[in-house]
């Protein structure tokens, strides 16, 4: 048997009860025994912005679940950690990567946490197994959209409207392609689900969804800085 | 008077036979006003002309002419663009839109017309007022009317209780009143020192413009920005007043003595009360603050004792039902992020109704159904149907199939669509037995007869329907359905009574979710049923009062 795979993560919330859930769950799941492909090490917790950007400079972690709203910092706290972490990168060499994990579905929090750099949003009502998938696809530098991001990118681009990207490099408008992947997820599709139903290779879906999170944090489109304003983000 | 301009327009159209649908309202009257505001855009000095223009309806140019004609002979005109300018609010200011509706101009018409009819009946007692003898008179009147109310004392008395027009209007009262007793005193026979009573004006104008500046803090303790000018003309005035006060008798060389013995005064008093004045700020700026978090945490608090408290509760009392405890936190949770992400703003809007029945499922079946909605629009009927259809199949997805379900509309520019997905085994239309009335009518049928289309698509680890209903642009009314097939609805086509009874035995099984489902189902067909004319009127409100006249002749 050949040594999995094993990411260095770090839980970052301030519900201690939600961080000991998620530290079971995933063990159980993904621990040195668990039936995941790959393994987790779960290196830190913290519960405010300045003990997360603490631990996190200290273990350089792979990946950091991290929880929208956190108390300490200047605005909602998970934006603050990414942006006082941004520049440490993990044991490895690339980047730390977040994922944001959070209950609130206000359009503003999740443009927040992207905007200052997460690589993906799902909201705390997530399985186990999705959860671990996720991690092991923001691990890769790969982007993770719920349904419900997916619904905001699609309102936020105007893509809802039809307003389409003619070049796919145009950061202010997703491309056809972007689109419909875009709207396949909002659907409840998988990404192998959206693979088969468009009938391109994971890996296409997979940079679809990176480029959209690209623009997503790029786009100076009016109704994300507006969105992003109303965080005092910008 | 070129005012009335407008409203003779109307008066020609008028004693024509009433022309239902297309001029139920002359034409004065149908638009609405736009709001009496000092427009920024083409302005020459004040913008007081435009806006009147554009209140008035006459051009421009024509208010223009007529205020520089009537300042020439006694400057009446100067006075009242004066007076206008000072009153009349500027367009995009915050008590325009608060303080100031646009005219209602059918309410003020009929105030004209018949002074008996109630403002509601206004649309419909118009044209029966106007058939018989003297519509002229009668709308000429009206059309008077109009204009005289055109600022009306609503308005007015929010323009007092707001903003600087007040410390205007105060002045020119005081001045006023000044002048009237100075006069009165002269005449009397007490010997009035105009060099007195000048400054001693002057001072107390100064002294108004700049309090002016100080009851300027919005109800929520926030503060608008003072308006330096205005405090510049408040001391300018208090010094000029001060230096003639003191001035006066002596010669005018030792002016420049007074001016500077006046300034270092001024200046001294304020150095002295400065530290005093900025505590006394800080202290009320922090009891304000104090108070107003004090309100906001009585609030919240009452919220949550009257929804989380009440629903831990209920989950303490009923702690070994796990699928009870389960909905009651659902449904707590979707109340509660109703109340923190203000969603009762959008209430009327198609994605509110969908949040709506899609929390109904959630609440009856116990099983969450995760719902994205991208753009929105203003309910009507044939979205009203497509909400029951999404309903239906998410009904149907949480019942028959398994979790996760997942609801997706789209809100596009030329239709909107839905698709709900389950995880289940799936199931084939054509072996659905036809006395199974759910899916072929409740989502097929009921997607064909308001013109849409639904398509059912078996994929391997669940099923998804996908729902289609074109629309057309938000603004314009859509066509009134037919009632007919809304009156249908309820009951199955081409089935027996044993059948129907069959399919609702085997559809919907006994449970507490059932009747409350089928009530639903049944309500628009039991609307429509008995009688048509009621049917059309209920479903369309905005065209009852066009069909009203339709209906006096016979």
């Amino acid at each position: 048997m050949t040594d999995p795979r094993s990411i260095r993560i770090v839980i970052v919330d301030d519900h201690h009860m939600f961080r000991t859930g998620v530290r079971s769950e995933l063990t159980s799941l993904a621990g040195p025994s668990g039936p995941a492909t790959f393994r987790l090490e779960i290196v830190g917790e913290a519960g405010a912005v300045e003990s997360a950007t603490q631990v996190i400079t200290e273990q350089q972690p792979d990946v950091v679940l991290l929880d929208v709203h956190l108390p300490g910092g200047m605005g909602r706290g998970g934006a603050d950690v990414i942006r006082a972490c941004a520049g440490v990168d993990s044991r490895a060499g690339s980047p730390v990567r977040f994922l944001a994990l959070s209950v609130s579905d206000a359009a503003e929090d999740v443009i927040a946490v992207i905007r200052a750099g997460a690589r993906g949003y799902v909201t705390k009502t997530i399985s186990a197994e999705e959860l671990l998938t996720a991690i092991g696809r923001v691990a890769d530098g790969d982007a993770v959209f719920s349904p419900r991001l997916a619904g905001f990118v699609l309102d936020a681009f105007g893509a809802a409207a039809g307003e389409v990207a003619e070049i796919d490099e145009e950061l202010d408008r997703l491309s056809a392609r972007e689109r419909e992947v875009m709207r396949l997820i909002a659907r409840g599709y998988q990404y192998k689900e959206v693979a088969k139903e468009l009938f391109i290779s994971v890996k296409t879906v997979e940079t679809h969804v990176s480029s959209v999170l690209r623009k997503l944090q790029l786009s100076s489109r009016h109704e994300l800085t507006a969105w992003a304003l109303g965080r005092r983000l910008l | 008077m070129q005012t009335v301009t407008g409203s003779e327009e109307g008066a020609v159209q008028q004693p024509q036979p009433p022309q239902p649908v297309s001029a139920p309202l002359p034409a004065w009257r149908a638009k609405q006003r736009p709001p009496l505001v000092r427009h920024r855009d083409d302005k020459v000095l004040a913008g007081v002309a435009v806006g009147l223009a554009a209140h008035l309806g006459v051009p421009v140019g024509w208010v223009r002419i007529a205020f520089v004609a009537s300042s020439i002979p006694f400057g009446a005109g100067f006075v009242v663009y004066i007076f206008l300018w000072a009153t009349m609010l500027e367009e995009g200011s915050p008590t325009t839109l608060s303080g100031m509706p646009p005219a209602p101009s059918a309410v003020t018409g009929a105030l004209g017309t018949s002074a008996g009819s109630p403002p509601g009946a206004v649309a419909s007692t118009v044209p029966a007022t106007a058939s018989p003898a003297s519509p002229g008179a009668a709308t000429r009147s009206s059309g008077g009317g109009t204009h005289h109310h055109g600022i009306d004392v609503a308005a007015l008395r929010s323009w007092l209780r707001s903003s600087n027009q007040a410390v205007v209007i105060t002045l020119l009262g005081v001045a006023a009143l000044v002048a009237a007793g100075a006069l009165w005193l002269g005449s009397v026979g007490f010997d009035v020192h105009a060099e007195v009573v000048v400054p001693v004006v002057a001072i107390v104008i100064g002294a108004i413009f700049f309090w002016s500046q100080l009851d300027d803090s919005s109800p929520l303790g926030g503060r608008r920005p003072v308006r330096w000018i205005w405090l510049v003309v408040g001391l300018g005035f208090t010094l000029l007043g001060l230096v003639a006060l003191l001035v006066r008798g002596t010669n005018i060389s030792e002016l420049w003595q007074v001016a500077g013995a006046v300034l270092a005064a001024l200046v001294g008093v304020s150095v002295l009360c400065a530290p005093w004045i900025l505590r006394l700020w800080t202290n009320l700026r922090e009891e304000q603050t104090a108070r107003i978090r004090a309100t906001e945490r009585a609030d919240i608090a009452a919220h949550l004792h009257d929804s989380v408290l009440q629903t831990l509760a209920l989950i303490q009392r009923q702690s070994t039902d796990a699928t009870t405890v389960a909905r009651l936190a659902r449904a707590q949770e979707r109340q509660l992020r109703t109340y923190l992400y203000d969603e009762d703003s959008r209430a009327g809007t198609f994605g509110a109704a969908l949040t709506a029945a899609m929390g109904e499922v959630e609440d009856l079946q116990g099983v969450p159904v995760q719902l994205v909605v991208t753009g929105d629009r203003p309910m009507d009927q044939h979205l009203d149907a497509l909400v029951k259809a999404v309903r239906e199949a998410a009904w149907n997805a949480v019942r028959h199939a398994s979790p996760p379900v997942s609801a997706y509309v789209e809100v596009g520019p030329d239709a909107v669509e839905a698709f709900v997905r389950d995880h289940g085994s799936g199931f084939d239309l054509d072996a659905v037995p036809d006395d199974r009335a759910g899916v072929r009518e409740s989502i097929i049928g009921r997607m064909e007869r308001h013109g849409g289309t639904a398509r059912i698509r078996r994929r391997a680890d669940g099923t998804e329907v996908e729902l289609r209903l074109p629309v057309g642009d938000p603004d314009t009314t859509a066509p009134a359905a037919p009632a007919t097939p809304t009156a249908t609805q309820s009951t199955p086509p081409a089935a027996s009574p044993v059948e129907s009874a069959q399919a609702a035995a085997s559809v919907q099984p006994a449970g507490a979710a059932a009747p409350a489902e089928q009530a639903a189902e049944a309500e628009p067909g039991a609307a429509a049923a008995p009688v048509a004319p009621a049917t059309t009127r209920a479903l369309t409100p905005a065209t009852t009062a066009a069909n009203e006249p339709q209906e006096q002749p016979s």
